[in-house]
């Protein structure tokens, strides 16, 4: 990714002065939501700070938990240790429980089509390969898949202003365990100009030739 | 252009206006409307420079390097830089030995994080009661908790002041289990000359935004003191192939940060010290307790309310904090109650799903209890009768609009009949009769 691109996207979030991800003015977070959703034609994106963190609020959000078993082909062995560690166990026939796809500077511009025959209720989108950090997102058309997943994160969808309390909670969505999965809003405002810049050729310099 | 740059100036103060109508009853408001928003984290241009520079280094690098340098200043023996404060402190606890089913014994008043973290290491919170000045882990509620399945003390540093560390070091000793600070509040706290994080067997502290010590975004730091404790940690992360890795974005934020930090910290003394002044004159209110030889960091500031003093003592104390809380934040002095409810309390430990089915907590039924708050009266007493100041003590505000805070106090105790007649008009409920809030 170009210096110059990533050099002004972070000097513009840092003037705004919100760097945190339960502020309630902070808008890139929301900006790389829109994004996503509108490339993979999902209806909702689960941001959260890496890989793990989004297998884990696939599940969540499916209420997979521990001394369930899921379905997935082929799963790596780091994949089937943090299953393991979530107490999940795997199997190899029936519905992928998810589907995932890896993004990285090669095939940044190709995420529609990546995740065009994804059939699975949650789609994992790593996002770590674009350079910024551990990143990545669950995209779902599920809205209870959405809520649950955004609630295995502490404070989840809420921010400082309408914090979580028990009288918004419906009984399906009361957490378990909580982690604080948010993702960075300058890791954000970077993953989303790699994305939209690897859609259309970035400008090489601010100098006109 | 969108900037955090003030848009309007805040007047020096006017000692007229000390003695002009509250303005929850239509006077005019010590903070004006326009003057309201508190600047956190201060972000400088060495801030955006030292992320420029960053682009051009390799990512670990940045990370490794920062969390060599906030080593460093902390005195911990061995850093692991995480993504969060929660991470930090899961790590921590597995550094310090916790095992599944292991019972952690933590503060009822806490941020919901310290008890999900013993939970994500797969272990059972205990929960125990506070000291009623300190507001930390109460050592001597802690030592009736110990079990023999016990691994650890948890000990929370609240608000920024380091817990009872002697006492709770010599329990554990006593017990042979793990002295484990949640250092999440206490950025440059100390005890005697030694800096929080570096007390205890292990620590983690949370580095978000809203710390006293900001990374860009989010991320925590886990500490340890032997490179047994620190080794255990890191081969779990890779036995389980977890990631907690920290973005070089939010490490590159903090290195500049951290130069920075002792100046905050200089600032955030000098106005905790010149509000506590105030505030002694004023009856109604008390600053936070700070024990001889403690350096509190003033992650926030725990205000304790006497109605007594002012007439009130008829009043329910609750009541009295609702309606000076009301008058206060007319006033344009956010005060909060920050946590209205012990954890236990909470919904995911009322439930205790876990990570699903009852795990972790089937793990260990013994160790599992169905609180109510009236289980932590400390706590519900703290609650009761105490009021928050987050932002506007943490950031290293002007000088006029720390005075301008503290005569909105001194306006508001003032007026006793006004705190009275709110009460009679209102239907106040204790903080735990309302739903749980996570701050």
């Amino acid at each position: 990714m170009e210096l110059f691109d990533t050099a002004t996207v972070l000097a513009r979030v840092l003037t705004t002065g919100v760097v945190m991800s339960i502020e309630k003015s902070d808008r890139e977070l929301p900006g790389l939501e829109r994004l996503l959703t509108k490339q993979t034609g999902r209806a909702r994106a689960v941001l959260v700070n890496s890989r793990t963190a989004a297998v884990h609020a696939a599940l969540a959000g499916q209420g997979i938990g521990h001394g369930d078993t899921i379905a997935l082909s082929e799963p790596d062995a780091a994949t089937g240790r943090f299953l393991d560690w979530l107490g999940v166990g795997v199997e190899e026939q029936g519905r992928a429980a998810y589907d995932y796809v890896s993004l990285d500077s090669a095939n940044a511009d190709r995420l529609g089509e990546l995740t065009r025959t994804a059939t699975a209720p949650a789609l994992v989108v790593d996002l770590t390969g674009l350079g910024f950090g551990p990143a990545a997102a669950v995209l779902t058309d599920d809205d209870a898949v959405w809520a649950r997943a955004e609630r295995l994160k502490i404070f989840g969808a809420y921010d400082l202003r309408t914090m979580w309390t028990q009288e918004e909670a419906d009984a399906s969505l009361v957490p378990g365990v909580q982690f604080n999965y948010r993702l960075s809003p300058l890791v954000a405002a970077c993953v989303r100009m790699a994305l939209t810049q690897a859609a259309r050729p970035a400008t090489p310099t601010g100098a006109r030739s | 252009m969108i900037t955090d740059f003030p848009a309007t100036p805040l007047p020096l103060p006017d000692p007229a206006e000390l003695d002009s109508e509250l303005a929850a009853l239509g006077g005019g408001a010590m903070i004006p409307k326009a003057a309201r928003r508190t600047l956190f984290p201060v972000i400088t241009k060495e801030d955006v420079f030292n992320l420029m520079l960053a682009q051009r280094q390799a990512p670990e690098k940045v990370v490794a390097d920062f969390a060599e340098a906030y080593r460093s200043y902390v005195g911990a023996a061995h850093a692991l830089p995480t993504a969060s404060g929660t991470s930090s402190l899961h790590m921590a606890l597995v550094g310090a030995g916790v095992r599944p089913g292991d019972e952690v014994i933590v503060p009822a008043f806490t941020f919901i994080a310290t008890a999900q973290a013993v939970v994500a290491a797969h272990a059972i919170p205990v929960f125990v009661d506070i000291d009623p000045v300190t507001y930390c882990m109460d050592p001597q509620a802690a030592a009736a908790a110990i079990t023999d399945r016990t691994r650890a003390l948890m000990p929370v540093h609240v608000h920024g002041l380091p817990a009872d560390v002697s006492a709770l070091r010599a329990l554990a000793d006593r017990h042979g289990i793990a002295l484990v600070e949640d250092a999440s509040h206490a950025h440059s706290a100390k005890v005697g000359e030694q800096v929080a994080g570096s007390l205890g067997d292990a620590a983690g502290q949370s580095l978000m935004a809203d710390k006293n010590f900001p990374l860009g975004g989010e991320g925590g730091i886990a500490f340890f003191a032997t490179e047994e404790s620190y080794d255990r940690a890191r081969a779990y992360l890779e036995r389980h192939a977890i990631d907690y890795g920290m973005s070089w974005v939010a490490a590159a934020f903090g290195a500049s940060q951290l130069k920075r930090l002792p100046y905050y910290d200089e600032i955030r003394a000098r106005n905790a010290a010149l509000l506590g002044e105030a505030l002694h004159g004023t009856g109604l209110f008390t600053p936070p307790h700070v024990p001889d030889g403690h350096v509190h960091a003033y992650n926030m500031y725990r205000i304790t309310l006497h109605p007594e003093a002012v007439g009130l003592g008829d009043i329910p104390v609750f009541a009295v904090k609702e309606a000076v809380h009301e008058l206060l934040v007319a006033e344009g002095v956010p005060a909060r109650e920050w946590q209205n409810t012990p954890i236990p309390c909470h919904l995911p430990f009322q439930h205790r799903d876990g990570f699903g089915n009852g795990y972790p907590f089937t793990l260990n039924p013994g160790a599992v209890r169905d609180h109510r708050p009236e289980d932590f009266p400390v706590t519900l007493g703290m609650l009761d009768s105490t009021l928050v100041l987050c932002r506007e003590l943490r950031s290293p505000v002007e000088y006029e609009r720390i005075l301008r805070y503290a005569d909105a106090f001194r306006k508001v105790a003032r007026r006793p009949d006004a705190i009275r007649k709110l009460v009679e008009t209102r239907d106040y409920r204790r903080p735990y009769d309302k739903a749980a809030r996570l701050g």
